[in-house]
């Protein structure tokens, strides 16, 4: 049930919460508790608070397509890079409020809220 | 908080699903030493007073969306997520410089284990809880 990493935590994440993925599990072992792949397959998913992109990237490869939007542009920025190293295409990240979602209604079959609200 | 699960739920195609996972602040966190097999329990590390405000905080919105009809509950459960630490020194220091938790922990060991197994590899294990939530139509 419980997940263990090998690596130790080090300084990620102390003091920046957005950028705390070393202090979560791992994207598939959350998707497994929640019901695993078949939550995200073929469907348009929105990962709000998104930080780094860990979970986003995480799951796009079962998905149609995943944004990603948190509110630290700082944050985006490394989903971005994060996004370009991993090769992931069909992900987008932007940087916005969850008060003021800048997409149109109905646009996502799930939305996750990971360690967000 | 209400405004943005308001804004989920528009984005949110009918019989779209939200997924609400965090921390559960409603069980305490362990320090447990990493051992050959398995884990050995040092101590109980709390959830800090705001932390808990929060989650609580939290609570209150989705039970709102809730009840006004925006959502339905589906599923719901948790599950233990352990954050590994190289030493015990990397474990106080991360209890003493993050805010979610307490900064010291309640051991259950005496010193003297805790000095001798100072430098073997150490966890935090927490609970992590998630909630699976309908997107109902909307009735305007």
């Amino acid at each position: 049930m419980s997940s263990v990493a090998n690596d130790s935590v080090g300084d990620l994440g102390r003091h920046v919460p957005a950028l705390s993925s070393a202090l979560r599990p791992h994207p598939l072992d959350e998707l497994r508790e929640w019901g695993g792949s078949p939550l995200v397959r073929g469907k348009r998913v929105l990962d709000l608070g998104c930080g780094d992109g860990r979970l986003a990237l995480g799951v796009a490869r079962f998905a149609t397509r995943v944004e990603g939007i948190d509110p630290d542009p700082a944050a985006v920025a490394a989903a971005k890079r994060n996004a370009r190293k991993a090769g992931v295409r069909n992900v987008r990240f932007a940087a916005g409020a969850a008060q003021h979602l800048p997409y149109p209604d109905a646009a996502f079959d799930l939305v996750i809220l990971s360690w967000t609200l | 908080m209400v405004d943005a699960l308001v804004e989920v739920h528009r984005v949110l195609a009918p019989g779209g699903i939200l997924v609400d996972a965090r921390p559960d602040s409603r069980v305490p966190a362990y320090a447990e030493r990493r051992k050959p097999r398995g884990f050995q329990r040092y101590g109980v590390v709390n959830t800090s007073r705001l932390e808990l405000a929060n989650d609580r905080a939290s609570d209150r919105a989705i039970s709102l969306v809730v009840r006004e009809g925006l959502f339905k509950r589906t599923r719901g459960g948790r599950f233990w997520h352990r954050v590994p630490f190289s030493d015990l020194a990397e474990l106080r220091k991360y209890l003493w410089e993050h805010l979610r938790f307490v900064h010291r922990a309640e051991w259950v060991v005496g010193v003297a284990t805790r000095k001798h197994h100072a430098n073997d590899q150490f966890v935090i294990r927490r609970a992590v809880r998630y909630e699976l939530l309908e997107a109902l139509p909307s009735r305007i």
